[in-house]
């Protein structure tokens, strides 16, 4: 059993040095008319080789690009397709944190790449960095999806074409499905798609299941042409716990799980084992406090021998930008710290990604 | 029930009484001398000048378009929580989180017990009350938004964040009331980011007003209260201030699923949108509320707080308040 570590996805944006805050001050004055796109642009790849530089250094095996580009999780994907355009905030499930909600005015149409060239990006600024010692070829980065399923929970619809949460799924599930083909020819191994909307309505669980599908059905056709293409379903900001065997028999090839909404989640892990290898999101991206690695290391005992895989991954249980960026960078550190807290125990040293 | 209680407590107020729900813009002087004070430029003192100036400005401006219940408009706080974690012991200031687009904030963390050091809001509602003899509500942020909306590294989880919290705000609650406040308003916009913890929030809010001689409001915004309805109305206050505006007055549906038992501000104005609603849209909404609620539970006001507004625009949005309000009187 390997252990890796992995992103969940996002990182912070800004810091607060000078130097960290480009981004912010470049967004400032390009609102004033003092800077172009060009310049933004600029700014956020620099912010975008800062973020997977800092997992690198961090340790991590399988890096993001931190999402530096997307203003939210929903209008990143959904503003770049014709059929849609952006209405007000809206708060993103739990967070503090708001998002501009989509509004369907034609079944969504995608007319380009919607991520597969910051995915190539990242994979550049990967390039770029030295690798550290041991990590030669080890090193991943994944591209990251909102699912359509979220997609659609959060969008309006202007007129009835779209105004039913079926139709919305499906639209954005097509939409998807063309997309994991575009980033496999960019060269992606693992694309994590992140569901959250579903742990809150579960009763939209054939609607869900149905349009993942969808999007497991396009990594099938992809993996004809490339021998190694990953899908992992993310799920976060709920409890999954009631849902983990349906989870677990969805197509997706790795599933991720938040464990910080509940203490069960661990047991029923145990109990019920899996039979595909899990994303544990045990490490809690939502508050600062920085968990003991040991007690880390304990939980993930009693779950990695059930889990009848070459390996698991161990995540912050979401994307990282609702800490500051030096909680960040201490959540990743501890990822180094309880893997290095099972070295020697039974369960073997960690390698890496295979 | 209610009105009865505001008669209790000596509040005489018409039928569809009008309020605001906390925060109002800040004029330009302050705004610039906000900025010039962090710059040193500035003394703290000068600074509380030119926020008792504006205070008294918007009191004077209430007063004029024939507000029912002031607020002291908050020229004197930033962030709702960060106002209160500055001041007491227990919170430290976090680093730097996004909360949408460009914009970010310090979000505190509590790393310590917290404690109550002493009246927080008090002064200024005396000030702001001193200005006026119709009632100024005091404006406090409630325990499970300030939990919500805190890092937590001291306390074992988030029940027991919040419950502490909750015994925090009573003390402050109970100088208000002390110092003659008879309306307090306690802030709950995470009030339904996790239905499962309303029970929680129910507790808390509880806490903070059980048994104390005085009028309460709760305000809560753009959350999903389809899913908290209708065990919210179990919260120990007497009004719920909601926003009905902003989502096309779509929780009214929500209501009729089990009446309505609280009386409610009802939010007539979009405090998002920079468009001027006229009088007849903002009656048409009244006239939908009294769909499903009784008259003499309904209040008018805005969304929510209008400090994302221009002076000039937060004026108007009051002003159609108060004179659609009151072509419903007769």
């Amino acid at each position: 059993m390997k252990l890796i570590l992995s992103s969940t996805g996002s990182y912070p944006r800004i810091g607060d040095s000078a130097e960290l805050q480009l981004l912010r001050r470049t967004l400032a004055a390009a609102d004033r008319g003092e800077k172009t796109a060009a310049d933004l642009a600029d700014a956020e790849s620099a912010m975008t080789r800062r973020a997977i530089e800092e997992q690198v250094r961090a340790g991590l095996d399988v890096v993001t690009d931190g999402q530096i580009r997307w203003q939210d999780p929903i209008s990143h994907l959904a503003g770049k397709l014709r059929g849609v355009k952006l209405n007000g905030l809206l708060r993103f499930l739990d967070t503090n944190t708001y998002f501009r909600q989509p509004v369907l005015t034609a079944r969504p149409e995608r007319t380009g790449a919607l991520i597969a060239d910051e995915f190539r990006f990242a994979c550049n600024a990967l390039g770029a960095i030295a690798t550290p010692s041991g990590k030669a070829g080890r090193l991943a980065v994944k591209a990251v999806l909102t699912g359509p399923y979220t997609l659609a929970r959060y969008s309006l619809a202007e007129g009835p074409a779209m105004s039913d949460l079926e139709s919305r799924t499906e639209a954005y599930a097509a939409v998807l499905a063309a997309e994991i083909p575009a980033l496999a020819d960019s060269g992606a191994e693992m694309i994590q798609v992140d569901e959250p909307a579903i742990l809150r309505h579960p009763r939209d669980w054939t609607l869900f299941a149905r349009t993942f599908g969808m999007l497991a059905g396009a990594r099938d056709a992809a993996k004809k042409k490339r021998a190694r293409l990953e899908l992992v379903l993310h799920v976060y900001f709920h409890d999954p716990t009631a849902l983990y065997e349906k989870l677990l028999d969805l197509p997706a090839d790795v599933l991720g799980l938040d464990f910080t909404y509940g203490s069960g989640l661990i047991e029923k892990v145990a109990a019920a084992g899996a039979d595909k290898p899990l994303a544990l999101g045990l490490v809690d991206a939502r508050n600062t406090k920085i968990e003991d690695a040991a007690a880390v290391a304990r939980q993930l005992e009693r779950m990695l021998p059930k889990i009848a895989a070459d390996r698991a991954y161990l995540a912050p249980s979401s994307g990282l930008e609702y800490l500051p960026r030096d909680r960040a960078n201490a959540k990743l550190d501890l990822l180094g710290r309880v893997r290095a807290a099972l070295d020697g125990r039974s369960l073997g040293a960690p390698e890496g990604p295979r | 029930m209610s009105r009865a209680k505001l008669e209790k407590l000596g509040l005489k107020l018409p039928l569809f009484p009008t309020t605001s729900v906390g925060s109002l813009p800040r004029p330009d002087y302050l705004v610039k001398a906000r900025a010039e004070q962090k710059k040193g430029k500035l003394t703290a003192q000068q600074l509380t000048e030119l926020e008792k100036q504006a205070t008294a400005f918007w009191i004077a401006k209430q007063e004029e378009l024939g507000i029912d219940v002031l607020v002291d408009g908050e020229q004197y706080r930033g962030d709702m929580v960060a106002y209160f974690a500055e001041r007491w012991p227990g919170f430290t200031e976090g680093g730097l989180v996004r909360s949408y687009g460009n914009r970010y904030y310090h979000k505190p963390i509590i790393t310590g017990e917290v404690r109550w050091p002493g009246d927080t809001t008090v002064e200024w509602w005396k000030y702001a009350q001193g200005l006026t003899k119709k009632p100024v509500k005091g404006m406090l942020t409630g325990p499970y938004t300030m939990m919500d909306w805190s890092f937590n590294e001291y306390y074992p989880d988030r029940r027991a964040a919040c419950m502490a919290l909750a015994d925090v705000l009573r003390q402050e609650v109970q100088a208000l009331v002390s110092a003659g406040c008879l309306i307090v308003q306690i802030d709950e916009p995470a009030l339904s980011v996790r239905p499962e913890e309303l029970p929680v929030a129910l507790e808390a809010v509880e806490k903070v007003t059980r048994g104390l001689d005085a009028y309460f409001v709760t305000h809560a915004c753009y959350g999903a209260f389809e899913q908290i309805y209708p065990k919210m109305l179990e919260l120990e206050v007497d009004n719920f201030d909601l926003e009905m505006s902003n989502s096309d007055l779509g929780m009214l549906n929500v209501f009729r699923s089990h009446p309505f038992s609280k009386d409610i501000s009802f939010g007539v104005v979009d405090v998002h949108s920079h468009v001027l609603e006229d009088v007849e849209t903002v009656r048409e909404r009244i006239r939908q509320a009294l769909t499903i609620l009784p008259k003499e539970q309904v209040w008018v006001d805005p969304d929510c707080g209008l400090k994302t507004r221009t002076v000039d625009q937060a004026i108007e949005k009051l002003r159609v308040c108060v004179e659609a309000a009151r072509s419903f009187r007769n």
